[in-house]
Order: structure tokens, then C-alpha cells, then sequence
């Protein structure tokens, strides 16, 4: 199978992955059915946490692990969530992508896992300590374009 | 990315990054036209382009006090 990540390419992302300071969860969901880029996303995930020991990779189907997919509230495929891992325990901050990370979105893909890995967001304090004031959920949904 | 931060800082705060093209009824739904586009609370808000945090967040608390 033609890999997508060449030997420059999985060099940067290498080079980019050794900043990470604590280990990172990806869990994807891809279904068998109208999803055209499921396989693609899958083979592309798995070829970046191949570069990094901090990365695991879990894989899911949003029918045959419909409980999971419900739990992650993925409800799009193919999906990503990206979580932090310590031992055994997932935590999910409800950081998610949908449809291939391909283009710019390859560039977002790498800055989530160094983010999540960071467990800090890098906000300002204003904005933290406003964050922090919510009383109930927000659902945000940035659609992007991969070009 | 700076949806993921927010989400990343706020247990109630879920980010989806949604390749637009992929999903074109979604889209077209909340009215995408150029990216990047955030809507918040599924369209009770809007943010067309890239912008600084500050006016993210005082979109997100007009959304919610709406």
C-alpha cells in the first residue's frame, strides 16, 4: 500500500511530534457505508502515530461501536477526537475533527495533538477566567476547507 | 484551533473542526460560504473568518445570553 506521509514529510512531523509532553489519544470512527474518505483518513492516522511513542491510536464504527461513537459524540464520518491519555484513562475535552485532515487541516491535525498533549490552551487569562464562568454547554463547529 | 483551545480549557466547551466540502447539506445549513466559518450552538451565532480570541468569545457569550 502507497503510504501518504512521504520521508520528508514524516521527518517534519516527527521533528514537530518530539515536542509533545504527554501522551495523546486518538480515537477514530470511520463507517462501512457513504463514507468516502474513511479509509483514507484511517491509513493517515495511523501513519502519524506511528511517528511518536505519546501517540495511541484507537479505531471505532460509528454502527458496530455505536455506544463509543455516542459517547465521544461523534456523529460524523470519518471522525477524529483527540484526548489526552494518562495510564489507562482517557480524557476527552471534546476536541474533534470530521472528514479527511488533508491540506491545511494536516497542519491542524499536528497542532491538536501538540495541544492536547501540552494540556494547556494557551488562552489568555481574561479568556480563561471567562471560560470558566459558563453555566452551560457550547458547541462550536468550524467548518474549514482543506485548500 | 482556537475553538480546540476553548474546548480544551472549558469542560463545556465542545469544538468540532468540520471539513466543509465533506459535509455539504451541513454546511450549506448554516449558510458556509467562505472559511473559516464557526457557528456557534448549532447556528444561534456566527463567526465568519479567522479572529482573535477576544471576539470569539464575546460572540460565544452574545450566543448564549440570546
Amino acid at each position: 500500500m502507497t503510504e501518504f506521509l512521504n520521508d520528508n514529510v514524516k521527518g517534519q512531523v516527527r521533528e514537530a511530534l518530539a515536542q509533545m509532553q504527554h501522551p495523546v489519544q486518538v480515537l477514530f470512527f470511520g463507517s462501512k457505508e457513504n463514507c468516502d474518505y474513511c479509509n483514507d483518513t484511517r491509513q493517515l492516522v495511523e501513519e502519524v502515530c506511528a511517528l511518536s511513542d505519546k501517540l495511541s491510536l484507537s479505531i471505532y464504527d460509528t454502527l458496530s461501536d455505536a455506544a463509543v461513537a455516542t459517547q465521544y459524540h461523534v456523529d460524523k464520518t470519518p471522525g477524529l477526537v483527540i484526548a489526552a491519555k494518562d495510564g489507562d484513562e482517557i480524557t476527552d475535552f471534546g476536541i474533534r475533527l470530521a472528514g479527511i485532515p488533508a491540506g491545511h487541516e494536516f497542519t491542524s491535525l499536528i497542532q491538536d495533538i501538540l495541544l492536547v498533549s501540552s494540556r494547556n490552551s494557551g488562552l489568555s487569562e481574561q479568556t480563561r477566567e471567562t471560560l470558566q464562568g459558563l453555566k452551560e454547554p457550547v458547541n462550536l463547529q468550524v467548518f474549514v476547507t482543506p485548500t | 484551533m482556537l475553538a480546540h483551545m476553548m474546548a480544551l480549557e472549558s469542560p463545556l466547551v465542545q469544538a468540532e473542526m468540520v471539513e466543509a466540502t465533506e459535509f455539504p447539506e451541513l454546511s450549506e445549513q448554516f449558510g458556509v460560504s467562505s472559511v473559516p466559518h464557526t457557528t456557534i450552538n448549532r447556528g444561534k451565532g456566527n463567526v465568519i473568518g479567522a479572529v482573535p480570541e477576544a471576539n470569539l468569545l464575546a460572540e460565544i457569550l452574545r450566543s448564549i445570553a440570546a
